[in-house]
């Protein structure tokens, strides 16, 4: 292996589908993901991130630019990255007539590792995911959460150097997506690279070194959640119930944006004493929070729709 | 003990354990194989109320259609597990070779599907006096007509969105092929005309070429080469079409 984990460089697809109109769905995305990384894409429904994956992921031909997977071109040659990355599919399933302790033993046999590696990874990533109670029950049985369990079970076990997560904690309850944060922290810190895609903004938050927002097949922000939140123009947010109609009175102290009656603002913390103070002063509460993820991941993307 | 490079390069990578997996999921069906032979059973009653001196003959149609049906069961297995589970996402994106996957599915398949078709296979040899070199003769044309059914049935299962439009397809394959010409009743039976048509497709060929050899009817010379050379073109065109498939739609354009 050698060279950066991936690195893409003005990759453009074009889906084009006889009796409908061509679809543009990467216009030109560069990105890098160093070895060792934790690096999630968010955006939107369609916005391009699950066609950046498969093509990646050697599923899908680009249209043009270029893809390198540990300095092996995956247009051409595709055979040779294959046995360094796996992927959790989106919306993908295990077999319903293997049970969880079947689907990832016998996985981990067909990617060619022998039965004893195979064994002791089937039965660590089980206990990892908390599969243990039902590891031999058919797959069919078991609930949604159950079963993508199952699937990043599969995944994870090969330890392979890069992986590839379209998705990958959908439908878990939120002890479940820990459990999952958990194993990918692990898996990095022995040296596994990981790019996943989610429409949880707190996993993101939780989980990613760095993130890439995609908006219409181009990567408009890169850098880490932090630098992200900072990038809204202040790291606090103040929620003023019934203060949508003074939105005017607010709009020196930052980005506000009116849901219904609610009034929210993002401010720097060193103006946040003379915004209460107004709020006070015209008879309405505040509470004050952190600006989330989602909060900026909203307006980076909203204002790039109003742009457009 | 192959090298990386090498390893990379074995088109059949993976192929035993995939074969394995799929071998269990079809084992864990039991009400799919308790059922597998509904088919044919209901067929072979129908000739035997009709004409029981033709039960011969049908109980090697039975074999024909059923090795014909194994490989259908490769087309519902293969949309299936892309459509709705994405296997193919999960097991291509790594070491497993495309031609390892249709392989192992379809070997995997008729592991699981084959025995009751040998009960049938004895049966049939017993009912006809079945010689050495009819039984061999046997074994090689079911043989090639399961290869015939899994590559076909591979190839168009690539060309489905919803498993719903599959039904139609597999139960179109299943009739034109298996049910309509002489596969469970004589070749002479078939008009004439049509002859040729049956010829050429490989589940009534290879029961023409059988009832031939166990004199139940008459092929002319011409009727056996086109048998022979349509049965032995097909399938291996096929095959190496499905191989040449299967690597290509790895990845989607």
């Amino acid at each position: 292996m050698a060279g950066e984990a991936l690195r893409a460089a003005d990759l453009r697809k074009v889906y084009q589908t006889r009796g409908a109109p061509e679809v543009e769905a990467l216009s030109g995305v560069s990105l890098e993901v160093h070895r060792g990384e934790r690096v999630a894409l968010l955006g939107r429904n369609g916005a391009g991130k699950t066609t950046f994956l498969r093509i990646a992921s050697t599923l899908l031909r680009p249209t043009s630019g270029k893809i390198e997977v540990f300095g092996y071109d995956v247009d051409r040659e595709p055979d040779r990255v294959r046995p360094y990355i796996a992927v959790v599919p989106q919306e993908g399933k295990p077999f319903f007539h293997l049970s969880p302790r079947e689907q990832v033993y016998t996985y981990l046999r067909a990617r060619g590792l022998s039965r004893e590696t195979a064994q002791t990874r089937t039965e660590e990533s089980l206990r990892r995911m908390g599969l243990t109670d039902f590891a031999d029950r058919l797959s069919i049985t078991l609930s949604g959460g159950q079963r993508q369990r199952t699937m990043v079970a599969t995944v994870i076990a090969t330890e392979a150097p890069l992986l590839f997560l379209d998705e990958p904690t959908i439908g878990m309850d939120p002890f479940a997506r820990r459990g999952v944060w958990d194993s990918l922290r692990e898996l990095t810190a022995r040296g596994s690279t990981i790019l996943l895609t989610t429409h949880y903004l707190d996993e993101a938050d939780a989980l990613s070194q760095r993130l890439y927002i995609v908006e219409r097949g181009r990567i408009l922000v890169t850098g880490t959640a932090e630098e992200l939140k900072r990038s809204v123009g202040g790291t606090l947010k103040v929620t003023i119930p019934n203060g949508g109609r003074e939105a005017e009175r607010f709009r020196t102290f930052g980005s506000c944006v009116s849901e219904g009656e609610t009034l929210s603002v993002i401010v720097a913390p060193e103006r946040l004493g003379e915004l209460m103070a107004l709020a006070v002063r015209i008879g309405l509460t505040a509470t004050v929070g952190p600006v989330t993820l989602e909060e900026a991941f909203l307006r980076v993307v909203g204002r790039s729709i109003n742009e457009d | 003990m192959r090298t990386e490079a090498e390893r990379v390069a074995w088109p059949f990578r993976g192929l035993p354990a995939f074969f394995r997996t799929e071998a269990l999921v079809q084992l864990h069906e039991e009400l799919a194989m308790a059922t597998s032979m509904m088919v044919q059973v209901v067929l072979l009653i129908f000739v035997w109320i009709l004409n029981p001196g033709l039960i011969g003959i049908a109980l090697v149609g039975a074999v024909i259609f059923s090795m014909f049906s194994m490989g259908q069961r490769v087309l519902n297995e293969a949309a299936y597990i892309r459509i709705d589970h994405k296997a193919n996402e999960l097991y291509l994106a790594g070491p497993l070779s495309a031609e390892a996957y249709f392989l192992g599915m379809s070997t995997g398949i008729l592991a699981v599907y084959v025995p009751p078709v040998i009960a049938v296979a004895i049966l049939a040899a017993l009912v006809i006096h079945a010689t050495v070199p009819i039984l061999l003769m046997l074994a090689g044309l079911s043989g090639a007509v399961w290869l015939f059914s899994a590559s076909i049935g591979y190839v168009f299962s690539t060309a489905f969105r919803d498993n719903r439009a599959i039904w139609a397809y597999s139960s179109l394959f299943f009739n034109v092929f298996g049910v309509l010409p002489p596969v469970f009743y004589p070749f002479h039976y078939f008009p004439a005309p049509l002859h040729p048509v049956v010829l050429l497709m490989p589940p009534s060929a290879a029961t023409a070429l059988l009832q031939h050899a166990i004199g139940a009817t008459a092929l002319t010379p011409a009727e056996i080469v086109l048998a022979v050379t349509g049965l032995a073109v097909e399938t291996l065109g096929l095959f190496l079409f499905a191989i040449y498939w299967a690597r290509r739609t790895v990845r989607e354009r």
